[in-house]
């Protein structure tokens, strides 16, 4: 039965509403949460929150000292404030979904992580994370090379059917989404869909630059968050939701990382939990690949490309796929002046005026030249720089 | 004993007739003036009291009023001690009435009673209505520019009087100079490799499109923005004088012939203020950089630099080609018709033209691309990015020479100027000045060309003002091939191709 079917025969709310608003009270900790729907379902979890009886069937709680510092009493004031109806119709209003520990559509990987979240808010599908799943981090201060990587990754995992799990920074995280995203616009039914885990709540964009991605990642796969609706993201949110990364995915891959950074959270968090962690190798004299150089260093196995990702997933395949256009067939298509076009361009970024000093063209056809090859998807760029898409 | 003495008056670029009225009576001796006179008009007292008693000229001991008439306008300045000596003069009976009837004075004095020039002399003399003006001996060729009187000098006051008495000759009057002396724009020909740039430079002079440069540091943006008043075609009579005006208003240094041919550049440092951009300030209403650069290029190097509060002053001027700066006391509108150049690093280290290439973090590349505000960047028509030129291009190896010689200024002037009377032809000076409503009938798009901007537009990669640009800019493009009617597929994507966004590779996944 769906969590989030809505009022049943007898007007009573479904269990999903409860876990809602209790993951909405002020002082809700994600573990202590956890912890009362392991042991009892929303319902009645809600109606001892109510009582102030919460603590006395929950060992954490209850061994804490009572008084300031407890969470019992802000926890049943407020709730008694709380008009749940009301707010799980909000909810419903704004298209958010609910599920919960125990509850049949709570994803299967964190039902048997140590610290699950308690309650998850979504949008989207969470069919999306059916498919094999990679987290794929790093930091929020990345270089080009970060970002391209990130994104190629991104693009060539969703294409090889495997969700991309990330948190919808800013960097390498909003890279890889925005790689996966372009392999959904080229091939619409053969990508797997994105999945963003968000640290302030699924109706609050963060960071703001990101609200197009976020809606396109809700629209296309899922965006997930244990944080309640409408609430910022504090600063302790991140860790915790980097846990959440971490439990969702099979492998978690750092692009890049700096010596102290916040994706080393998502390591830990993967090692405690078992899960493979890889890292990409960055030059030793860049700041931003400090961290994961010092991970390689550390054990975990480096990744040069999807293929590498695949290879632990258990799939082997060869890399690059050989089911890429080939790019003499191509050239086949082309007449004199696009082959003259395309030799000019090299598969690292090259600049327009480099391109128009080796073809010697004039600006006029070298630009429609260039824009027919962009369509035939053989370079791809900017306009002020391209580069091919095939060796 | 009353006198009167024509003169003027500079406010913002225009001057205004002024009369000087000289009243003496019996009394005792003090002297006022009167009719709103700034400080430095005030001063004129004791100047010109120095002056005549220098001149063993009388100095009346009695109560003198001068009044500057119309009274209610403020005038500044020290062009009106010459007029007021000369009334002083005449109501003295040193000169007679008839010596001075049809005769406008302009002039500083000294001390020592020599008559020196004033900034401005090109719109005060344009403001005086008598058939003879006199003005100091350094710019009687300013003031001949004007063309409409008899420009009469004197090297001082003493010497003045006895011209004018006629017992004296007048100096020669300056031979209007038909040559041209403003000196030589820098040459296009200098310029190594760039092809892009080179031909963005072309296109802007054409089509009179605002441009932006952006590449990392000794890509040549400098260079490149320096050669375009050399591309733009001679000012015509009229532009010539109306910038001279402003020049002359300015306080600017004429060339000697003191009419301005070529289109002017300026190129303000970073560090100026929102007055000296747009013009201003309390007392003079001085024109600022836009208004010299008139009919001109303003070159804005390192954009980022300047202040955003600064920058966006230019927004409305850049629409209306004029700016309006009203004050208490008068609002003055200022001609503002200029091309826009600027340049700029791609993010903070410089090398971030090219994916991969720079060491900015995210946030970084940022708020340097913030720094430029989205409206002011969508008025630069052409975005173009330019590269260092390769090693090969900078030493061209004696025997296989890499693309021949470059083309000089002179050629590419001579398409910019066939694309100028196409312009005129359909009414507007330049093809960024083509009016929205009127560009089907003007740049219509052929079928290929119209396919391309349609899937453009719809896939969000272009905006409805962005396509107004492109069109334009296309215009220019077909224009300089020397193909009127309709806009092929190639002069859009060229269009589209200089109109980048030079951040892309910040804010945009590759």
């Amino acid at each position: 039965m769906p969590s989030t079917a809505s009022k049943g025969a007898d007007g009573a709310l479904p269990p999903a509403a409860y876990a809602a608003v209790l993951a909405s009270l002020p002082g809700t900790g994600p573990i202590g949460l956890g912890e009362l729907l392991r042991e009892h379902d929303p319902h009645t979890a809600w109606e001892l929150v109510l009582r102030g009886d919460a603590g006395r069937s929950n060992k954490r709680i209850a061994d804490r000292p009572p008084g300031p510092g407890s969470r019992e009493a802000p926890w049943s004031v407020a709730a008694r404030q709380v008009d749940v109806a009301a707010h799980w119709r909000r909810l419903q209003d704004g298209g958010i979904q609910v599920t919960f520990l125990g509850d049949a559509a709570y994803p299967a990987p964190l039902c048997q992580d140590p610290q699950p979240p308690g309650v998850l808010f979504y949008q989207g599908a969470l069919a999306t994370l059916d498919q094999p799943r990679v987290a794929i981090v790093g930091t929020r201060r990345c270089t080009g090379y970060g970002r391209e990587t990130a994104f190629a990754l991104g693009r060539d995992l969703a294409r090889a059917g495997v969700s991309v799990v990330s948190g919808l920074a800013l960097g390498i995280d909003g890279a890889a989404h925005a790689g996966v995203l372009a392999a959904l616009d080229s091939s619409p039914d053969g990508a797997a869909g994105p999945v963003g885990v968000a640290a302030s709540g699924v109706d609050r964009p963060y960071p703001r630059q990101h609200r197009d991605l976020w809606r396109k990642v809700a629209r296309t796969g899922v965006v997930l968050s244990e944080t309640g609706c409408g609430q910022p993201a504090q600063a302790w949110r991140f860790p915790a939701r980097n846990r959440v990364i971490a439990g969702l995915s099979e492998v978690v891959v750092v692009v890049e990382s700096h010596v102290r950074g916040g994706s080393l959270y998502t390591v830990d968090a993967a090692l405690d939990r078992g899960i493979e962690v890889r890292a990409v190798p960055g030059p030793v004299t860049s700041s931003s690949s400090a961290g994961t150089n010092q991970l390689l260093w550390d054990g975990p196995g480096p990744v040069r490309h999807a293929g590498d990702v695949l290879d632990v997933l258990g799939e082997v395949r060869p890399w690059p796929p050989p089911d890429r256009p080939d790019p003499r067939r191509l050239d086949g298509s082309l007449d004199d002046t696009g082959r003259r076009v395309l030799g000019a361009v090299d598969q690292t970024p090259t600049s327009m005026t480099v391109i128009a000093e080796r073809t010697g063209l004039g600006f006029g056809q070298l630009s429609a030249t260039l824009l027919r090859l962009e369509t035939g998807q053989m370079v791809r760029g900017g306009g002020s720089w391209w580069e091919r898409t095939h060796p | 004993m009353l006198a009167t003495v024509p003169s003027a008056t500079l406010l913002g670029v225009d001057g205004h007739p002024v009369i000087v009225e000289v009243h003496v009576s019996n009394g005792l001796p003090t002297f006022t003036i009167v009719g709103l006179p700034d400080t430095s008009c005030r001063e004129s007292r004791d100047r010109v009291r120095s002056a005549l008693l220098s001149s063993h000229l009388p100095w009346p001991s009695r109560r003198v009023t001068v009044n500057l008439a119309p009274s209610g306008m403020r005038k500044g300045g020290a062009g009106l001690d010459l007029p007021m000596a000369i009334a002083l003069l005449v109501a003295g009976e040193v000169l007679l009435p008839v010596h001075v009837e049809g005769v406008a004075f302009i002039g500083e004095l000294g001390l020592d009673g020599s008559i020196r020039s004033v900034p401005g002399v090109v719109p005060l003399v344009d403001a005086v209505t008598e058939p003879t003006v006199v003005v100091a001996a350094g710019c009687a060729r300013e003031a001949s520019v004007v063309g409409r009187h008899r420009v009469r000098t004197a090297p001082s006051l003493s010497s003045l009087v006895d011209c004018l008495r006629g017992r004296q000759a007048w100096a020669e009057p300056p031979i209007p100079s038909i040559a041209d002396d403003n000196p030589r724009e820098p040459d296009l020909v200098d310029v190594r490799g760039q092809r892009l740039g080179r031909f963005a430079m072309e296109v802007a002079a054409a089509g009179g499109h605002h441009v932006l440069l952006t590449g990392p540091p000794g890509a040549g943006k400098t260079m490149l923005a320096r050669r375009l008043p050399g591309l733009l075609p001679p000012l015509s009579p009229a532009e010539a004088l109306e910038v001279t005006r402003i020049h002359s208003a300015a306080g600017l240094r004429l060339p000697s012939s003191g009419l301005l041919r070529r289109p002017p550049f300026r190129a303000p440092h970073h560090g100026a203020s929102a007055v000296s951009l747009i013009g201003g300030g309390t007392a003079g209403m001085r024109p600022g950089e836009i208004s010299c650069a008139h009919r001109g290029v303003l070159f804005l190097d390192e954009l980022a630099e300047f202040p955003a509060a600064v920058l966006d002053t230019l927004r409305q001027p850049l629409e209306e080609g004029a700016v309006r700066i009203s004050r208490a006391r008068a609002s003055v509108v200022f001609p503002a018709r200029f091309l826009l150049v600027a340049a700029m690093n791609p993010c903070p280290c410089g090398e971030g033209s090219v994916p991969g290439a720079c060491r900015c973090s995210e946030t970084g590349r940022a708020r340097y691309a913030g720094r430029v505000s989205g409206p002011l960047l969508d008025r630069f028509d052409l975005r173009v990015l330019l590269e260092r030129p390769d090693v090969a291009q900078l030493l061209p190896s004696g025997t296989g020479d890499v693309g021949g010689i470059p083309e000089s200024s002179a050629s590419v002037v001579a398409r910019v100027i066939e694309c100028r009377i196409r312009a005129t032809e359909r009414g507007v000076r330049c093809n960024a000045e083509l009016p929205a409503p009127r560009l089907d009938e003007l740049a219509p798009l052929a079928p290929a060309a119209r396919t391309l901007l349609e899937s453009r537009l719809r896939n969000g990669r272009l905006s409805a003002r962005g396509l107004h640009r492109v069109r334009r800019i296309a215009r220019t493009m077909a224009d300089l091939v020397g193909r009127s009617g309709r806009l092929e597929e190639e002069d859009v994507c060229a269009a589209l191709l200089l109109r980048t966004d030079p951040f892309a590779s910040a804010s945009v996944e590759p």
